[in-house]
C-alpha cells in the first residue's frame, strides 16, 4: 500500500492522534500535515514482540488500533508493566531515550496498528521546531504524572483497592486483555484476582 | 551556587551566558534547617528544587508508616514532580534531613522561561524525560533485584548516605524491614565513593 492510501485507511485514527497531540500544544492542520512525513504506520498481529529483549528501541509508538503490553522477562515469569490501548504510548523508554539494549519487551495483545515515531525522526523534529519541543516537553510530563500515579498507588493501595479501581477505571480493558496480564500488571496473584471477581458484576 | 546549577544543567543543554542568566534570575535560594518540612501531601507543589547543599527525603504515609521514595543530594532535583507538573494536590510529603540551601524555580517563572527561549524548552524536556527514566529504571529495578541485591546495589552506589541517613530510612527507601537492613550490612567489606540519583 501506499503511503498515501495508508493514509487514507487510517483517516480517523490520524485525526484522534491530532485531536490527542492538540491537547498539549495546539497544532493546526497545516502543521499536523508536515508532521506526516514522520510518521510511520506498522501494522501487526496480535502477539507480536515489536521489541525484544536486548533490541535496541528504535520508535515511540501510539497505538492507533489495537493492544498491546510491556513486561519485564524473568527467570520463571513474566511481569507485565504496561498495558495500552488506542491513543496510549508504548515503547521501551529507557532503551529509547539511552540507546541501550532494552530489558523490557513490547509485545501485542490484539493485532496492532502503531503510529511510530523514530528516535532520529523525532531528534530531527525537535530540532526543526520550538512547538514539537513543547509538545514533547508536555506528552512527557503527562507521562510521569500518569507513572508516578500507578507507583504511588502500587506502593499505597491494598490489592482490593487497586482491583476494584482498576475494574472501575478501565472497564473496557477488562474485556479486551487476558486476565493474568492484569493481574500481573496489578501485581495481585491470579488466584486472588478470581476470587476478587466476585465482588464485582463483570459486564459481558 | 549558581555554578553548580549551570554544570549541572550543561550536563543537557549548553545554554548561553544569555540564556542561563534568564534562567538564573528567576532562581530564588532557599535555606532550611533540618526536619523542615517544603511539602505537605495534600499542598500544591509551587517548586522544583536544586540541591547546593544538604539532604532531603520525599515520603507518604501508608496507614501510620512513612515510605521513603526519595533520598536527594547535593547535585540533584527534587520535587513532588506530579504535583509540580500537574498543579494537583501532592500526595508526597518533602523534608530536609540536613540543613539545606536549595536552588528552586516556581511553576510560573519556569514556564515564563520556557516561552523565553526554545533551548530552556529543551532543557525543560530532558529533565522531565530524565525523571521519568529514573523512575522506570528503579521501578524495574524493584522488579528484578531481590532484596539482597537491592541493598548490595544501593551501597555500591550512594555509600556516602550510609554515613548520613538514619538507617531506618534507608530500610524505607530500599522497601526493607530495618532489621533486614541490620542483618545485610555485614556483607559490606569494602566502601566505593560512587555517586548516583536516588530518585525512585
Amino acid at each position: 500500500m501506499t503511503q498515501t492510501s495508508i493514509l487514507h485507511r487510517y483517516r480517523a485514527a490520524l485525526d484522534k492522534l491530532h485531536h490527542y497531540l492538540g491537547a498539549f500544544a495546539p497544532i493546526t492542520k497545516q502543521e499536523f500535515t508536515l508532521l506526516l512525513p514522520y510518521i510511520e504506520i506498522r501494522e501487526f498481529d496480535k502477539k507480536v514482540k515489536v521489541i525484544r529483549e536486548g533490541e535496541v528501541e528504535r520508535y515511540l509508538n501510539i497505538i492507533a488500533q489495537g493492544l498491546a503490553r510491556k513486561y519485564l522477562p524473568l527467570k520463571n515469569k513474566e511481569i507485565t508493566i504496561q498495558l495500552a490501548s488506542e491513543g496510549h504510548l508504548i515503547h521501551s523508554e529507557l532503551s529509547f531515550h539511552n540507546r541501550i539494549p532494552s530489558g523490557a519487551i513490547v509485545e501485542t495483545i490484539e493485532p496492532t496498528v502503531f503510529f511510530s515515531i523514530s528516535y532520529d525522526s523525532l531528534e530531527q523534529l525537535y530540532e526543526q521546531s520550538p512547538k514539537i519541543e513543547r509538545l514533547g516537553r508536555l506528552l512527557i510530563s503527562e507521562l510521569f504524572i500518569k507513572k508516578d500515579s500507578r507507583y504511588f498507588d502500587q506502593l499505597n493501595k491494598s490489592t482490593r483497592e487497586r482491583f476494584l479501581e482498576y475494574m472501575r477505571n478501565h472497564p473496557q480493558m477488562v474485556q479486551r486483555v487476558p486476565q493474568k496480564y492484569i493481574a500481573s500488571y496489578l501485581n495481585i496473584k491470579p488466584e486472588t484476582f478470581s476470587r476478587l471477581k466476585h465482588l464485582v458484576r463483570l459486564k459481558k | 551556587m549558581l555554578d553548580m546549577l549551570r554544570q549541572y544543567v550543561s550536563g543537557y543543554v549548553a545554554l548561553t551566558n544569555e540564556e542561563f542568566t534568564f534562567l538564573a534570575e528567576k532562581v530564588v535560594v532557599r535555606r532550611f534547617d533540618r526536619k523542615h518540612q517544603l511539602v505537605q501531601a495534600g499542598e500544591v507543589e509551587r517548586y522544583m528544587n536544586f540541591v547546593v547543599k544538604g539532604l532531603v527525603r520525599m515520603y507518604f504515609y501508608k496507614g501510620t508508616t512513612e515510605v521513603i521514595t526519595t533520598i536527594a543530594k547535593e547535585g540533584e532535583l527534587v520535587s513532588s514532580s506530579a504535583s509540580f507538573l500537574s498543579g494537583m494536590p501532592s500526595c508526597y510529603y518533602i523534608e530536609t534531613l540536613e540543613p539545606s540551601l536549595l536552588l528552586s524555580i516556581s511553576r510560573e517563572d519556569l514556564d515564563r522561561a520556557y516561552l523565553q527561549s526554545p533551548r530552556i524548552e529543551k532543557l525543560g524536556r530532558l529533565l522531565t524525560t530524565h525523571v521519568v527514566l529514573q523512575k522506570e529504571e528503579w521501578e524495574l529495578e524493584c522488579i528484578r533485584l531481590d532484596t539482597r541485591d537491592r541493598f548490595l546495589r544501593f551501597v555500591e552506589n550512594n555509600s556516602d548516605l550510609l554515613q548520613r541517613v538514619p538507617q531506618k530510612y534507608l530500610a524505607s527507601y530500599l522497601n526493607m524491614k530495618p532489621e533486614t537492613f541490620s542483618r545485610l550490612k555485614h556483607l559490606l567489606r569494602k566502601k566505593t565513593p560512587v555517586t548516583k540519583t536516588l530518585h525512585r
